[in-house]
């Protein structure tokens, strides 16, 4: 079991698609256990019997459409419009904007594609220095993950059974706590360089509203039909999804009708990518559960640690380690299921565990080697990919500060869920 | 791709044509599947019940949209994978890996493709139904054929690339 386990993490590090190796590894453990390995299929066919799934290629075809509309324009132009005026504000234009489109676009790194384009000419005019905008818009990406409705935390809760509602107001805290620490950053950085970029102006503000006019009431659509108890969370991504159609489409016309199908193809290209590699772990985390691997797992662990401060030190090390190597979908799906019972063992509340697992994870994105920003901003801005390793550590650092303190302190997490 | 820039014409044209087509269908699955829900809601809502089998339809819509999209991304070999150790390997090295790993998919691709058409067949001989009264193995057949599509497309791969392999030493793809 351990051979094959060493063997499978080598093809991983060698390219093989990663579902691949999950639905492979869960026949080999067929295999030797007697099971016929058409299960693996009946396990598969159990993607059609979540209906919350429904809302992940709902809520990312929303997204890749927004990204691909001028709605990114817009979305700058109203946040300059509120927060400009501040001395440093276009950093936190920049924080703010990057958080909100990345809970909107489900954190698979379109932010910095869409928003950076944008953005980077804008820092640079402002006196930012090169190295700072290329950390600040890179790190600034990853950003809005643990907001509603992100596409991770919503696996989560499809993974862990934990309810969604939970996890989105769970997140708040802790993702206000991440811009925070960003943002005063930002300002202590560039202290000497105090110039507003802008007045503040009603009048601008006016302009900048009315123009975003149409998207404005799309948080409201998504938390409001959720927490009014309207709509599932599946139904809100329904209602997203033709909303931006309708508008971007047909009201805006910025869309043509024409470049729908291979924006469609994008993003379920993605949503492919991601369900099939849950329902090859749905067959490999069932082989698991009957090979007790949990219940191993939970005596290793109870033999290296005793209490749950230093079982937390001990999961976000992992967590690190796991979000450096592995994209935060694949280890979602494989890990979760796993490391849920262990973490019951040392009372950490499930939606706890959600929040502390995506934001280390998040970290993973701009984590060297293969963070997937660091790659996505190497490319579009066109910049040595160790040039934005070196421009990104700082605030890599920080968040990494801001992560621990969220492991540590829970209440962080759950208070807004106890109200 | 360098296979296809050297003879265009049929080729081409088949690679065109199947971009067509998995785009046209994963459009009218996805904008299918928004009109569905959304009317849905509507009609709970506002009608007080909804189409008691859409639920369901949307569930099926789902895996085929998934599966789909898998192949989609099979045509460019876009799946999700880790792929840190290649980064570091020379050129022809690395066409050598990777003509290995796309082998390796095609291979588990195929077996998939072949236990899920047993388990279809199955379905088929106990006549299992979806959505009250439709047979179920023709929604279950994505599986087999999915996986299929995979199995082709990645055994395509490991062709191309062993291809390039032997002609130039030049550029990974």
């Amino acid at each position: 079991m351990i051979g094959s386990g060493v063997v499978i993490v080598l093809l991983a590090l060698l390219g093989a698609p990663l579902f691949i190796l999950i639905a492979g590894g869960a026949m080999l453990g067929y295999l030797r256990s007697d099971i016929d390995l058409s299960a693996i299929a009946i396990e598969i066919f159990g993607i059609a019997e979540m209906p919350i799934l429904l809302a992940i290629p709902l809520f990312t075809f929303a997204g890749y459409v927004l990204s691909e509309s001028k709605a990114p324009d817009r979305l700058v132009r109203v946040t300059n419009a509120l927060l400009g005026w501040m001395p440093g504000g276009l950093a936190i234009v920049a924080i703010v904007a990057c958080s909100f489109f990345t809970a909107f676009t489900g954190a698979s790194g379109v932010t910095i594609i869409a928003l950076g384009a944008l953005l980077y000419p804008a820092l640079q005019q402002s006196g930012y220095s090169d190295k700072f905008n290329l950390g600040l818009l890179t790190a600034g990406a990853s950003l809005g993950l643990l907001f509603a409705p992100s596409l991770p935390l919503i696996l989560y809760g499809v993974v862990a059974q934990v309810s969604i509602d939970d996890l989105f107001i769970a997140g708040i805290l802790p993702g206000i706590l991440m811009m925070a620490i960003v943002a005063a950053y930002c300002l202590w950085m560039n202290r000497h360089n105090r110039q507003p970029i802008s007045d503040f102006s009603f009048r601008e503000v006016f302009g900048a509203l009315r123009e975003a006019m149409w998207e404005i009431p799309l948080p409201v659509i998504v938390l409001g039909g959720i927490y009014s108890g309207y709509l599932a969370v599946s139904e809100a991504a329904a209602v997203t999804s033709l909303y931006v159609l309708v508008v971007e489409v047909f009201i805006k016309r910025e869309i043509a009708f024409k470049a729908l199908p291979g924006i469609v193809r994008e993003s379920m290209v993605l949503v492919g990518g991601i369900l099939l590699i849950l329902g090859a772990s749905l067959a490999s985390t069932n082989y698991m559960i009957d090979a007790e691997v949990p219940q191993q797992l939970i005596s290793v662990v109870t033999s290296l640690v005793s209490d749950r401060t230093s079982f937390l030190l001990l999961l976000f090390l992992f967590l690190l380690l796991l979000g450096a190597i592995l994209d935060i979908f694949s280890a979602l799906v494989l890990v979760v299921p796993l490391i849920l019972p262990v973490a019951a063992q040392f009372g950490v509340h499930p939606v706890h565990l959600g929040i502390v697992f995506l934001a280390t994870m998040q970290l993973g994105y701009l984590t060297p080697p293969v963070g997937l920003n660091l790659f996505i901003a190497s490319y579009r801005f066109n910049e040595p990919i160790v040039r934005v390793y070196l421009a990104t550590m700082p605030f890599l650092l920080l968040l990494m500060a801001a992560v621990i303190l969220i492991t540590f302190w829970p209440g962080l997490s759950l208070f807004l869920l106890a109200e | 791709m360098n296979s296809e820039a050297d003879n265009p014409g049929f080729i081409q044209r088949a690679d065109h044509f199947g971009r067509w087509l998995e785009n046209s269908c994963l459009a009218v699955l996805l904008i299918g599947m928004i009109c569905l829900a959304s009317s849905q809601i509507f009609l709970r809502n506002f009608l007080g019940g909804g189409l008691p089998w859409a639920d369901e339809a949307l569930r099926l819509m789902l895996l085929w949209l998934a599966l789909l999209g898998a192949v989609a991304a099979a045509r460019d070999d876009r799946q999700i994978a880790i792929d840190v150790l290649s980064q570091f390997l020379p050129p022809r090295p690395q066409l050598f890996v990777l003509a290995a790993m796309n082998l390796l998919t095609s291979f588990v691709s195929f077996v998939l493709a072949w236990y899920s058409f047993s388990f279809v067949a199955e379905s088929y001989q106990y006549g299992d139904v979806v959505l009250t009264d439709m047979p179920a193995w023709m929604f279950q057949s994505i599986l087999p054929l999915a996986f299929f599509l995979l199995g082709y497309r990645y055994l395509i791969w490991t062709v191309r690339r062993v291809i390039m392999f032997f002609r130039d030493t030049g550029n990974a793809p």
